[in-house]
């Protein structure tokens, strides 16, 4: 096995157009799959400590707008830890492993990962997320909604790796959060999550993005149940009432850690108790990136 | 490949394979056995280093990704022949069962109170999610925690 460390995200597009060698970033997942035999990579690329890489603020993207920037190699335990980042991403994010795991996992790894579980997906989805993918002839932009297309799999090209994370800077005045259920506090793993993101006007919900993971092949978005709860105030609706919207959007499966019927309980729940504290707070939380 | 880094205070260099895990240049290339491996997979903390001031699962780290990092054992916490308040805490309240979990509860709780020097129970508890004690000594390592945490507040 050949390991190299790139001091440039050029240098690292270069090496891998030439390579087609492996992305490792913080190596949590990436080791236990070469551990367990699933993968042998020729050729690993470190891209861990380009600085470049690391860090969250302030940047205008390719569309003239300002968004929220987030280096791929941000660590999970920075994204945990930022007052800049709304609540919901912070909360998926300190959901991840364990304290061990969160110094070294990075969110672009939870992201390329594309693990149904991943705690930071939903989140991200919900925050309409974008993704600058860099390659050595230049990069492009995609949406979070079409960057996952399968358990493990998205739209990444062997040639391409994850630059950057953007969130709209508006994201920061809304109100979010995320919950997940596990089966145990520490390294749970998802057996089901979901991320809200809201804005109350006149305390009626409004631009609202209901998310959820683990009850799919991709994180997904809940359009029926965003529309049947835009314009009412969070009185009006009850745990029973958006049972129907839920469960015709989710596809979720008996595995390892959970059932199907379990799942669909759970996340009714779930995206209830989320919109409980979204309504709870009035406006958005973060300071706001580059402070 | 050549690594260079700092273990322990005292600077090393050696030539080792690409794929050699951190876990591995620890305890067989530098004969510091005291850190452990357990599950191989990052799930129960037993390999627990500190690698520039965070705790992280040295399983789960290539050593050359450690290149030119500062890296603490649990070999590095005693001073000569003194244990560290953490240890003698483990030491005194018991905290020890098998003790093959102890050197990776011992660097996160490091890590814990290097962070957080006056932890409530619900922090120990969440500076502690990462690591399994297979005989199931909780309870006696919360009470170790308390007692190092105190002590070394004192002690300042």
């Amino acid at each position: 096995m050949r390991y190299l460390k790139p001091s440039s995200v050029s240098e690292a597009a270069d090496v891998l157009e030439s390579s087609r060698g492996m992305i490792l970033a913080g190596g949590t997942d990436a080791y236990v799959y070469m551990a367990e035999g699933f993968c042998h990579p020729e050729t690993l690329i470190d891209i861990s400590s380009i600085d470049t890489l690391r860090g969250i603020y302030v940047a205008t993207d390719d569309r003239e707008e300002e968004v929220i920037r987030i280096g791929a190699c941000t660590t999970i335990a920075e994204i945990a830890a930022s007052q800049d980042l709304p609540t919901c991403l912070r909360q998926g994010a300190r959901a991840v492993g364990s304290p061990q795991i969160r110094n070294l996992g990075t969110i672009g790894g939870n992201v390329c990962n594309a693990s149904p579980c991943g705690d930071t997906l939903a989140p991200l989805l919900c925050l309409d997320a974008r993704f600058v993918l860099r390659a050595s002839g230049g990069t492009r932009v995609i949406a979070c909604e079409d960057f996952f297309t399968g358990p493990k799999k998205t739209v990444l090209k062997p040639n391409e790796f994850l630059e950057f994370i953007e969130l709209p800077a508006s994201s920061c005045g809304k109100a979010s959060a995320f919950r997940m259920i596990g089966n145990r506090k520490g390294q749970a793993i998802s057996q089901a999550n979901a991320s809200v993101s809201l804005v109350m006007v006149d305390g009626r919900m409004s631009d609202l993005r209901v998310a959820v993971g683990s009850v799919a092949p991709v994180p997904l978005r809940l359009g029926k149940l965003e529309e049947f709860l835009t314009g009412k105030r969070v009185k009006e609706v009850s745990l029973a009432m958006f049972k129907e919207p839920i469960l015709e959007g989710i596809r979720p499966i008996d595995d390892v850690r959970s059932s199907a019927s379990y799942r669909q309980e759970v996340t009714v729940a779930l995206v209830f108790d989320a919109l409980a504290e979204c309504a709870s707070k009035d406006s958005g939380e973060c300071e706001g990136a580059g402070a | 490949m050549r690594i260079q880094c700092t273990v322990n205070g005292k600077s090393v260099e050696r030539d080792i394979s690409p794929d050699l895990r951190l876990l591995d240049f620890i305890r067989e290339t530098l004969q510091l056995t005291g850190t452990k491996e357990g599950c191989g997979e990052g799930e129960c903390g037993a390999c627990t280093v500190l690698l520039d001031g965070k705790a992280v699962n040295s399983c789960l780290v290539l050593a050359m990704q450690a290149d030119g990092s500062v890296i603490i054992t649990v070999e590095g916490l005693a001073d000569g022949q003194a244990l560290h308040p953490i240890q003698e805490a483990y030491v005194e309240v018991g905290a020890v069962q098998c003790g093959f979990c102890t050197p990776g509860f011992i660097m996160a709780t490091y890590a814990l109170l290097q962070d957080t020097p006056d932890p409530s129970e619900e922090e120990i508890l969440a500076g502690l999610e990462g690591n399994l004690c297979r005989c199931t000594g909780y309870s006696k390592i919360l009470d170790a925690v308390k007692l190092a945490a105190r002590r070394m507040r004192e002690s300042r």
